[in-house]
């Protein structure tokens, strides 16, 4: 950083006001008696953003606060980040450089994409069991191993795809089963502290599953070879490819965005499972009952749900959305039995950020995270650093998040069951 | 001597034993059995403080090991860069203290070169061995990291305030990563991935009643960590029978209705965190000074899952049970090492334990609820209170409960 004491001093600038105006908007807001649920998020954000400049008057008149009003400061306040980065390091190459800042957003938003479709798996298991599976990121490995041996080892030539359909149905069926075996027993009032219950016991698979593969598969990197080539496109002509030029394993998008292949066929699977996905849930009538018990568990069984046999579904639902985005990621990275452990802290985060259950919410939430990282490792000035500050990035998010606005991006506000609290 | 008094008897019969064990016991392997029951007490202080947290306290938090690498890092940084000497070496940044100067090495990480050592390092060659300067000594450290721990525990249980079951756990789960993303990538200071290195507890060795004890020796990082546990043990079983203890259990039924009777929830709440945070800090600092190494692996996950395993295996709600359940299976974990064949499948057992490990951990949960210790001594020290529940359960109608 070549002025690094400009970004340093906003920087604690904004720290203080935010703190400051966390404090004080809850304090004004709670001498009035009014909602408070969100006067420090508001407050943090506009003493960010404004410093007292904002925060006298929203203290003095304590208006109500509408989404205009938590939005704008938040983004007003990245902006001001932003800006001070851009003063301070005028040499970065996140200032200075166009298309790299391109492919930084454009890779940002692809592996959102992807974190965003796992995160919907966690999503459908906490909305509905009111569980965080802390075994989530071993489902993915798992995918991911299945394909791969499936792909390379035991039926090499296999049409990825089938490879891809069974790993999820091996995903499916151990979420089933596990499930029924261990989970049964939060639902039948048995068990005082359910929600621990089930952290702990999903934490054991997590555990279990980690070193069974460990033991089977062995500790070596392994990675799947690419499912499918790019056809070979250059727009608007083969000269002079400024639209569009795709190679086997990469696409060049205006002569600047460089798009893996492996990457890019992970993210418009993601989409296309995405949109059954919402089909599901929306036009059949299971996933209709799946909706509904996430809405309101004691509703759903008068209406003749069983929200028993729902909860299963949603585990192995759940379970299987993760392998799935294992299964499509294996080709892209090296893979491991501890691989897991990274895109479950970030599926945590997108959880936390998108909202309780919202489905939404952990598509908007993971694209969010996809952009704050590759932000975070394409600007920090010392690469080293920021490659090793990767896993930090996301629980920076989730942190400020339970902090300020435990609800989430599109949190219900008064969710029923166990997870009504936080 | 009744009944009820069979699981003391027993408690202080097994503290004799491991008073006595390091004297009597002269197999070979008396080094890897001794550094067994180290590593033993230290996972039973840490899986003792954990359980009072979340069996106690009902706060499951996920950030136990992040406070020991508090305590562990906290030592092994001020050992690393403070030191005494009687003359000022005019390149570091020092102060006069006494008749002293206390030297603050410059940091300058992980490097290849032998041309950019520390200013320390400079001026000693400079001396040319004509100054003795003096490292800082260890017990400090290690109280300093205690209470850095203390006041990290403090920090988080005041941020962990509103924060229930799901969030919490989330929560301390992205501190501890966050310290060990920010200890693993701060390679100037904290040497990463390398790991820093700490002098051994006794670094001049130390005379115990006419014996004189190598700084390698196992005999007395042995008792100081035998000392910490029962140390650690003895406030806890203080606390929970206490005020304390009856308001933290309070707490964790229901955070309301403690709320409502006039319990100081933010107090207990805080202050528990406080006093197990400490407790992983002072593991953290010996253990680390033990070892003699502390890198930023030792506050992963697993290693949390481990301490989690120890403490649900041995009983989550009755920290004794824990400790005891900690070092049964670090010696468990320890013997299952050897590999063996059946047919012709050879199984890796330094792998496979583990999965054995995680099963058991499981099947507790799900069909040992206070573990498989705690109900051993629940079943000498209140076996006629359980009978008489029973008789009372079996009394009232069945279907009176309904699922919550």
């Amino acid at each position: 950083m070549e002025f690094p004491y400009i970004f340093w001093w906003v920087f604690a600038w904004m720290i203080f006001w935010s703190v400051t105006g966390s404090i004080a908007a809850r304090r004004s807001y709670m001498r009035r008696d009014l909602d408070t649920t969100n006067a420090s998020f508001v407050g943090a954000m506009l003493g960010a953003s404004t410093g007292p400049f904002g925060l006298v008057p929203l203290c003095m008149k304590t208006p109500n606060i509408t989404t205009r009003m938590m939005v704008v400061p938040a983004l007003a306040s990245v902006g001001v980040l932003m800006i001070a980065f851009g003063f301070a390091d005028p040499g970065n190459f996140c200032v200075s450089n166009g298309s790299f800042v391109a492919s930084q957003i454009v890779n940002g938003l692809i592996i959102g994409i992807i974190y965003g479709f796992m995160a919907l798996g966690l999503t459908l298991i906490f909305s509905i069991l009111g569980v965080v599976s802390f075994a989530h990121g071993e489902f993915y490995m798992i995918g991911g191993m299945i394909t791969y041996f499936l792909t390379s080892v035991w039926l090499p030539g296999i049409n990825p795809i089938i490879a891809i359909a069974l790993a999820c149905l091996a995903a499916f069926v151990l979420g089933a089963v596990f499930e029924r075996m261990f989970l049964t027993p939060m639902y039948e009032g048995k068990i005082d502290r359910p929600v621990e219950y089930g952290i702990l016991v999903t934490f054991g698979l997590a555990f279990t599953l980690q070193y069974f593969v460990q033991a089977t598969a062995g500790a070596n990197p392994l990675k799947a070879s690419r499912y499918f080539d790019f056809p070979r496109i250059r727009l608007p002509s083969s000269a002079d490819p400024w639209l569009i030029k795709t190679s086997r394993g990469n696409m060049e998008l205006f002569d600047t965005v460089s798009i893996s292949n492996p990457r890019f066929t992970a993210a418009v699977m993601c989409i296309i499972v995405f949109g059954l996905l919402m089909l599901f849930l929306h036009r059949t009538w299971t996933g209709k009952a799946l909706r509904a018990v996430s809405q309101d568990r004691e509703a759903a069984a008068i209406a003749g749900i069983n929200p028993d046999r729902m909860n299963m579904l949603a585990f192995a639902l759940g379970g299987m959305i993760a392998a799935l985005a294992g299964a499509l990621l294996v080709q892209a990275f090296s893979w491991l039995p501890q691989v897991g452990a990274i895109p479950a802290m970030r599926s945590f985060v997108i959880l936390v950020l998108g909202g309780l259950g919202s489905i939404p919410g952990a598509f908007v939430g993971g694209v969010i995270v996809g952009l704050f990282e590759a932000a975070g490792t394409g600007c920090l000035p010392d690469a080293q650093k920021a490659a090793s500050y990767i896993p930090a990035y996301g629980m920076i998010i989730l942190t400020l998040t339970l902090l300020l606005r435990p609800t989430g991006l599109f949190g219900r506000r008064f969710a029923s069951g166990a997870h009504g609290q936080f | 001597m009744t009944r009820s008094r069979i699981p003391q008897a027993a408690g202080l019969a097994l503290v004799l034993i491991f008073a006595v064990f390091p004297f009597v016991y002269a197999r070979a392997d008396y080094p890897f059995i001794m550094h067994i029951l180290i590593t033993g007490f230290f996972y039973a202080i840490l899986a003792s403080s954990w359980s009072m947290l979340a069996g106690y306290a009902g706060q499951f938090s996920f950030g136990h090991l992040g406070f020991m690498g508090i305590g562990a890092y906290t030592a092994a940084l001020f050992s690393h860069y403070f030191y005494l000497s009687p003359v000022p070496t005019n390149i570091c940044t020092e102060y006069p203290f006494g008749d002293l100067y206390l030297i603050i090495v410059n940091p300058i990480g992980v490097t290849s070169s032998t041309l950019s050592q520390d200013c320390l390092r400079e001026a000693l060659t400079i001396w040319n061995g004509s100054v003795q300067i003096t490292p800082m000594p260890v017990w400090l450290g290690i109280i300093l990291g205690t209470v850095m721990g203390g006041v990290f525990g403090l920090l988080i249980g005041l941020l962990v305030l509103p924060l229930r079951a799901a969030y919490l756990a989330l929560f301390t789960l992205g501190f501890s990563e966050i310290l060990r993303a920010a200890i693993s990538a701060e390679i100037e200071i904290t040497r990463g991935q390398a790991g820093i290195e700490l002098p051994y507890l006794f670094d001049s060795g130390i005379t115990l009643f006419g014996r004189h004890f190598d700084k390698t020796d196992k005999l007395p990082p042995y008792f100081v960590m035998l000392f910490l546990l029962l140390l650690c043990l003895a406030i806890m079983t203080w606390l929970a029978k206490s005020k304390f203890g009856m308001f933290v259990r309070a707490l964790r039924e229901d955070q309301d209705a403690a709320a409502a009777l006039g319990v100081n929830t933010t107090r207990y709440k805080v202050l528990v965190f406080v006093v197990t945070s400490m407790m992983a800090a002072a593991a953290g600092a010996v253990m680390a000074h033990y070892i003699r190494i502390i890198t930023p692996n030792n506050l992963m996950i697993l290693q949390m899952s481990l301490v989690v395993a120890m403490a649900v295996i041995g009983g989550v709600e009755n920290v004794i049970a824990a400790a005891i359940g900690a070092i049964v299976i670090e010696f468990a974990l320890e013997l299952l090492r050897n590999s063996f064949e059946i047919g012709p499948f050879t199984l890796d057992m330094t792998v496979w334990r583990f999965v054995v490990f995680g099963v058991l951990l499981m099947l507790a949960l799900r069909f040992a609820r206070n573990g498989l210790i705690a109900p051993l001594i629940e079943y000498f020290t209140r076996g006629h209170v359980a009978k008489e529940t029973v008789a009372i359960r079996t009394a009232t109608p069945e279907g009176t409960e309904g699922p919550s």
